[in-house]
């Protein structure tokens, strides 16, 4: 499966973290704001909730700075790595940006300069001014008021110093009634009152006087005061000394407050309220501008962070789909046509990603339809190859220029070399060091070269592992120019002539036994009877004739018998015994025999002793062996050190065990115009030889089921290889010679 | 240094000291001075546990200005009555708040003490007189016996000065300084029960 990159839905870890944050950010904004709205309902809660207030706005900024820095990181990364639409996103954003701080930035110069000029305009030279002179006119105003009752508590100071002390009561009553006071008392040292009136006794008890009244007293000086009250009224607090401080007499003081009428103390109250409204305000003056241009400025940073943010998201989501038709193209490029695009929308994009989607899942099934395809192929290429693997017959496909585009198993196994590894490369450089492939390749390019593309032909390749015969077929294949090949099917048929050259040897040994052997007889007896009949009657010369003529005629007859026998023998096919003997052990008599007639013969002995027994023929065994030590003795013969060596091994192959005998000699070797043919019948080099010895021999071991073969050792001296099945089931098995000459003989019929 | 200064991020970090600074620059008033509770004890009438403090407020030439522009000083007393726990917090028994506005009043140049939650008020002729009056809190009730039930208490005192009376509508504005209120340290000691 291709990577394809698409933007899918995040899972895991990721999934979430946005959400919460943005969840995050929006109940922080929320929650600051609530708090907010409570705490300006009163100050103690603004106090308590100012904290928390902070910490909330502060959690917000760092919410969206996070969620911001991380959009800004993630895009600067993709541009960087030049991520399919990361340029078109930072386009986008870059021109959403541009659209949103520029009116942002506007507005804010502009309420930054609105709010200096508001501000300002509260505080202007004018309303001070005024509320400075309403506040002298008031002061005036009540300044009258108070001048007006100090003398008239003047007046009473004097008046009670005159009075004696039983009408100071009453006199301090009168002045009450008279004036409107709302008390007047007599106070005599340490504050001591000694007469008062009040407008209600029950309700209220003369007021205490306050500090600065008493010191400026005791300094003989008139007191008055304002005394604004909770209630918005004002009071006129006067004091008066009554005795001359020279005097000895006790020091008293009169004391009178007087109110100063509802209106003129509505209006003082107004006056000092707008007074102290704007004096508050004028305080927080720098404050409130510092304050507007800080918060405006928070805002602004605040909906700039916020405007960036939605501007990446929004930007974001719109070159998604984008993204994913470049990253699905490339999928599609790499040969993944399972890929499935998210439909974003319904809108033009949502079309375009329709129509790409039905894209691939059309190029998936034509993709699935053409591996089927392939698959087919290749299963069918494999069944070809499993039966070329198993064909007993060589299959060889080659180019012009003669490089193997294909062989088969049997192909190597018949020329001797391993040809399936050689696909790709030159038959003549495949071929070099083996003799039999560069008889085989030469032959081929002989042909190729007299321009025969297609003939059928029997090959005799001579090498010195012994002369094979090829029965080879060629044929061009469908191509042109370079991609010209050619089979060539060939068969190894050099045991099929080997059988069928035994089978008709045999054929004539039998007639030549049958039609020889009848004769001999009559002329032996005829010429014995001769002898007996005539040698006594004749002269002693004519009688030596006639005994020596007789005598060869006898020999020679009974030459011709053994000759005829030998025949016989050939052609014979008796019954096999098959018994379990020791092989080992019948090596070593028939050495020992050997050695005991020719002492001179230096027979060595190489066993296997691991060979327990094999199930076999023992006198053909025997045969065998006396057939090959026979020929290599006379080969030896006239040698100064001749050497045979016997040697045995087990061996397995396949599922069976096979004892091999190989023995060799240090003599002149087999001839090599007649290694091909050392085991046909009146094949020999030695002139005394019949030629069947080794004939004989290859007959008994292919009856045995075993295979014979003969060469010469690169040091010098023959060898004959005897591979014999351990048991006698395999032989059954592969069937032996006799079979197959009986089958020819069958199909010749 | 000079030239770690003059990087990105220290030409950042100027930026926003001369930010703050010119904030707190522009909120710098007459809070400024001795700010603390000197005594406090509390005595037991009648069931009814009464507070009585010292304590010394700010009082320089700029809180007098600051009175005759118009301006309101509240002085709070912040009281709290805790019972102590070994493996919790302590639990809040009590916890009070004695608001008093002083202002001046320049129609009759007198110092006026309100308290806040009665409405009484007093008149002083000097500031340092108003002062004094408000830094002598005696027989303040915060407590009444049945309110603890055993165990040991902590009182804690603390005294505030704010600067002036922020309508509703701006307060928000001054939502990230607290450069108009300033407290004095927790006084606190274990109550006698």
């Amino acid at each position: 499966m291709v990577s394809t990159g698409l933007n899918r839905p995040q899972s895991g870890r990721k999934a979430w973290v946005i959400p919460a944050l943005v969840i995050l950010w929006g109940a922080v904004g929320v929650g600051a704001l609530l708090l907010l709205a409570k705490s300006v309902q009163n100050s103690s809660a603004f106090d308590r909730l100012q904290p928390w207030i902070l910490l909330l706005n502060l959690i917000g900024v760092v919410a969206l700075t996070v969620l911001l820095a991380r959009k800004l990181w993630q895009l600067v990364r993709d541009y960087r790595d030049h991520v399919p639409g990361s340029r078109l996103t930072a386009r986008t954003v870059s021109i959403f940006g541009a659209l949103v701080v520029a009116p942002l930035v506007i507005v804010y110069l502009f309420s930054l300069d609105f709010l200096n000029r508001g501000i300002d305009s509260w505080f202007k030279v004018e309303v001070k001014q005024g509320l400075s002179d309403a506040l002298v006119l008031s002061g005036a105003a009540l300044n009258l008021r108070m001048k007006e009752y100090s003398s008239r508590t003047e007046e009473l100071a004097h008046s009670l110093a005159a009075t004696g002390p039983g009408d100071i009561q009453e006199k301090i009553d009168g002045e009450r009634r008279a004036t409107g006071a709302m008390e007047i008392v007599l106070f005599g040292e340490h504050e001591r009152i000694l007469a008062a009136s009040v407008e209600d006794p029950l309700e209220t008890l003369p007021s205490r006087p306050p500090s600065d009244l008493v010191r400026q007293i005791r300094e003989h000086r008139m007191y008055v005061s304002l005394e604004p009250q909770s209630d918005g009224q004002y009071y006129i607090r006067t004091a008066a000394p009554l005795s001359d401080p020279t005097t000895k007499a006790e020091a008293r003081y009169v004391v009178a407050i007087y109110q100063v009428p509802p209106q003129i103390s509505a209006l003082s109250e107004a006056v000092q309220r707008s007074y102290s409204q704007y004096g508050e305000l004028a305080a927080l003056r720098e404050a409130l501008k510092s304050g507007f241009r800080l918060t405006l400025t928070l805002v602004l940073l605040l909906a700039m962070l916020a405007a960036i943010y939605g501007a990446i998201f929004f930007a974001q989501r719109l070159v998604r789909p984008v993204q994913n038709l470049i990253a699905g193209t490339r999928a599609v490029g790499k040969g993944d046509f399972g890929t499935r695009l998210p439909l974003p929308s319904r809108d033009e994009m949502g079309f375009l990603v329709h129509s790409f989607n039905d894209m691939t899942k059309r190029l998936r099934r034509a993709h699935e339809e053409a591996t089927r395809s392939q698959q087919a192929v290749e299963r069918e290429r494999e069944r070809l190859a499993i039966i070329l693997a198993r064909l007993s017959t060589g299959v060889l496909a080659v180019d012009r220029m003669l490089t193997v585009r294909m062989a088969n198993q049997a192909a190597g196994s018949i020329l001797g070399t391993e040809l399936s590894v050689a696909t790709g490369r030159s038959l003549p450089e495949v071929a070099a060091g083996n003799d039999r492939l560069g008889q085989f390749v030469a032959a081929i390019a002989v042909r190729f070269a007299a321009g025969r593309d297609e003939w059928r032909e029997q090959l005799e390749l001579d090498a010195a592992a012994g002369r094979r015969t090829l029965m080879c077929a060629c044929t061009p294949m469908p191509g042109e120019g370079a991609d010209m090949a050619y089979v060539i099917v060939f068969d190894d048929i050099t045991t099929l002539l080997a059988a069928q050259r035994d089978a008709a040897w045999g054929e004539v040994a039998r007639r030549l036994a049958h039609e020889i052997k009848n004769p001999l007889t009559p002329i032996q007896l005829s010429a014995e009877r001769m002898r007996r009949k005539f040698l006594g009657s004749m002269s002693p010369s004519d009688a030596e004739i006639l005994d020596r003529s007789t005598r060869t005629i006898v020999n020679q007859v009974e030459a011709m018998q053994q000759m005829v026998n030998a025949f016989s023998e050939y052609a014979r096919a008796p019954e096999m015994k098959i018994t379990r003997f020791s092989l080992n052990q019948l090596v070593t008599e028939v050495a020992d025999l050997y050695r005991s007639q020719d002492p001179r013969a230096g027979i060595r002995l190489d066993l296997d002793e691991s060979i327990d027994g094999i199930e076999a023929d023992r006198g053909r065994i025997r045969q065998i062996l006396n057939n090959l030590v026979t020929n290599a003795l006379e080969s030896l013969e006239g040698l100064n050190s001749p050497t045979l060596e016997i040697a045995s091994r087990l061996e397995s192959g396949g599922d069976a065990s096979y004892a091999v005998v190989t023995v060799c000699d240090n003599g002149p070797g087999f001839q090599r115009e007649l290694l091909g043919r050392v085991f046909d019948p009146y094949v020999t080099s030695k002139p005394k030889g019949t030629g069947l010895g080794l004939a004989i021999v290859k007959k008994i071991v292919e009856e045995h089921g075993g295979r014979i073969d003969a060469d010469n050792r690169p040091e010098g001296g023959a060898r004959v290889r005897v591979v014999l099945p351990v048991k006698d089931s395999t032989r059954s098995a592969t069937g032996g010679a006799r079979e197959r000459r009986d089958a020819l003989r069958r199909e010749r019929a | 240094m000079m030239q770690a200064f003059f990087t990105r991020a220290g030409l950042f970090r100027a930026l926003m000291l001369l930010l703050c600074a010119g904030a707190t620059a522009a909120f710098a008033d007459a809070l400024d001075g001795v700010l603390e509770v000197h005594s406090a004890y509390v005595n037991i009438d009648n069931g009814v546990f009464l507070l009585h403090a010292r304590v010394e407020y700010p009082i320089n030439p700029q809180i007098r200005d600051a009175l005759r522009d118009g301006v309101t000083l509240t002085f709070e007393l912040d009281t709290r009555v805790e019972r102590e726990r070994r493996l919790w917090l302590n639990a809040t028994i009590v916890d009070l708040t004695l608001r008093r506005e002083l202002m001046y009043h320049a129609v009759s140049d007198r110092y006026v003490v309100r308290d806040v939650k009665t409405g009484q008020q007093e008149n002083f002729p000097t500031l340092d007189e108003a002062i004094t009056y408000l830094g002598r809190i005696d027989g303040w009730p915060i407590l009444v016996e049945p309110q603890l039930n055993g165990g040991s208490y902590l009182i804690s005192v603390r005294a505030g000065v704010r600067r002036g009376k922020l309508p509703a509508s701006l307060r928000a504005l001054f939502f990230w300084t607290d450069d108009f209120r300033r407290v004095s340290e927790w006084y606190s000691w274990s109550l006698p029960v």
